[in-house]
């Protein structure tokens, strides 16, 4: 009982990373369409920003987690500025921004990679190690909460759902569009990066962390439904609690539970490729 | 008659080189040939058919280790494991394309991303079948007609995949299936509506061109005489993807162009800075899908036609 106590606790609170991950992607792809893969290196960036500030410096917690955070949402401000606004301005093909967003998740990781040595990078918990579980689940319980507030209670929430039903006529209606769409890539960015800050204590900070979080962030979002907020973290829930029961319970090698991801991804694209929530 | 016997003098013109380059030329002309004959697949499936995988580079894994792993684990004669390892690549492909291509939008890069990802994890943890993170090694070319190829002529048999890969991408992209590929690729809608199967073209082209990987892989797996989980990792596969775009996509030029100069580039950069050539080319993808999406054979156009 104390086992599975344990366990429920520490998929949780994997789940809420992905779930944070997971609301990266929508973040991004609700009002632009736009995927953005590089969100895995985000949260790395996220991660090694922790590294730096809390081990290196060692600065204080709660001011080391507010300095990555608004670190986070100038690097995605940038880079919505430099490989998506130029694009879209243009008039290019959907295509063109996921390309040169693949580009940039090589140039995060590169220059990750250049300026620190290969092997980890410790990062220190938030209070202590036994409660980092339940810190992730209250800082991602906050997160959700004021982006689903932000989305249901505020004019500017509404003008991004706008955007995503229908882009010609919010622009006609007189929203900002190239605003919305900074403004949705600075969040996922910030998004990514605290989900990155939250979960390197445990597996600390590497360059090469991004790609895996990449895959589990996008099938929570496909399992919990590209339409809702609310879906990101149940999708992300789900996914942590299938993968840890079957390390725990599946007489399989524990490297093999990283084809729990593709599994029910093929599972939810062929059986219910909406997702678990609809749009409202 | 006239284009046949061009296809004879690239042949002689490509393999005749093999014979005069030293044994570490060699080596590197090979595998150049190889990365030409991935890219050349891979654009079908990127620049001609529009979709975004990451899995080219694991196909020819899988092609890599299943020969070795059917020949020299199982036992199995050449033809049969030659085979079974199209199979399955087929197999592979057909189990991850019909579920992503169900959906618009794109599926297939992240279901793909996660088997490519997968594909490492099992190599690592297969034991004695995949021979684990060393991978397998100290095995041969078996005999064929009584005679082993070797040296440049085993050049020679690499040379004859890439044509034979051009030649049959070539073919396909003249096509009808070319022309639904290119018209899936431009506008699913309007494809849809002249009657192009638009799921089954999506498939089929990945499931076509994961096959050629495949081959691809098969030939390699004699290059070294090993195989082992780091070479057929993630970074190849964007660096697959990045050589078909700075090319220019959807181009047999390109692709070939792109191939050549990503592969050599190293050669020359890394005297000078290493390792980081990687970030080097993540810099130049994002220059060129912003200010020349054509790539480099879209450049070439743009100047010969302002001169």
């Amino acid at each position: 009982m104390q086992d599975f106590l344990e366990l429920t606790v520490s998929a949780a609170a994997s789940g809420c990373i992905y779930g944070l991950i997971a609301l990266a992607y929508l973040l991004m792809i609700r009002p632009t369409g736009i995927i953005n893969f590089a969100v895995g290196e985000w949260a790395m960036v996220g991660a090694f920003g922790g590294y730096l500030l809390l081990s290196k410096f060692e600065w204080p917690y709660p001011l080391g987690m507010a300095a990555v955070l608004v670190f986070m949402l100038v690097i995605g401000w940038l880079t919505e500025r430099i490989a998506v606004r130029p694009l879209v301005e243009r008039g290019a093909p959907l295509l063109a921004p996921i390309l040169a967003l693949l580009g940039m998740l090589v140039v995060f990781r590169e220059a990750i990679s250049v300026s620190f040595a290969p092997d980890p990078h410790p990062v220190p918990y938030a209070l202590g190690i036994q409660r980092q579980s339940f810190f992730i689940i209250a800082v991602t319980s906050v997160v959700f909460i004021g982006v689903w507030l932000f989305f249901e209670r505020t004019i500017a929430g509404k003008s991004f759902e706008a955007v995503a039903i229908h882009r010609r006529a919010a622009a006609l209606m007189g929203i900002n569009l190239s605003r919305v769409t900074a403004l949705s890539f600075a969040a996922g960015a910030g998004a990514a990066g605290l989900a990155g800050l939250l979960v390197s204590p445990n597996v600390s900070a590497h360059y090469l962390m991004g790609v895996p979080l990449a895959i589990q962030g996008f099938t929570a979002l496909v399992i919990g439904g590209v339409g809702r907020v609310e879906g990101a973290l149940l999708g992300g829930l789900l996914l942590a609690f299938a993968e840890q029961l079957t390390v725990r319970y599946a007489p399989i090698p524990a490297g093999y539970a990283q084809g729990v991801p593709l599994l029910l991804l093929m599972l939810f694209l062929l059986l219910r490729p909406t997702g678990l929530l609809r749009a409202k | 008659m006239s284009s046949l016997l061009r296809w004879l003098g690239a042949a002689l013109l490509l393999a005749g080189a093999a014979f005069l380059l030293s044994d570490y030329h060699n080596d590197v002309y090979r595998k150049l040939l190889l990365w030409v004959t991935l890219a050349l697949s891979y654009n079908f499936l990127f620049g001609i058919c529009g979709q975004i995988a990451f899995s080219h580079f694991a196909f020819y894994g899988i092609g890599a280790y299943s020969v070795v792993i059917f020949l020299f684990q199982f036992h199995l004669p050449f033809p049969l494991a030659i085979l079974l390892g199209i199979a399955l690549c087929i197999l592979f492909a057909l189990a991850v394309a019909i579920p992503s291509a169900r959906l618009e939008g794109f599926y297939l890069a992240l279901a793909t991303l996660a088997l490519a990802q997968l594909f490492i994890v099992v190599l690592n943890e297969g034991g004695a079948v995949t021979g684990g993170p060393g991978g397998l090694a100290n095995y041969k070319l078996p005999e064929f007609l009584g005679t082993r190829i070797r040296g440049p002529w085993y050049t020679a048999v690499i040379v004859l995949l890439l044509l034979g890969t051009l030649a049959v991408l070539w073919r396909l992209d003249r096509s009808w299936f070319g022309r639904a590929c290119r018209a899936v690729r431009d506008n699913p809608e309007v494809a849809a509506a002249m009657g192009v199967d638009v799921a089954r073209t999506k498939v089929t082209a990945f499931t076509l061109t994961s096959a050629l990987a495949g081959i691809a892989g098969m030939v390699y797996a004699f290059v070294d005489n090993t195989v082992n989980p780091p070479i057929f990792g993630l970074d190849n596969a964007f660096l697959l993807l990045f050589m078909v775009i700075v090319g220019g996509a959807g181009r047999h030029a390109g692709a070939i162009i792109g191939a050549a100069l990503l592969f050599l580039v190293p050669f020359v950069l890394s005297p000078l800075i290493g390792h980081h050539h990687v970030l080097v080319f993540g810099v130049l993808v994002v220059a060129a899908i912003l200010l020349q999406p054509r790539g480099l054979v879209g450049l070439y156009d743009a100047i010969r036609r302002h001169p």
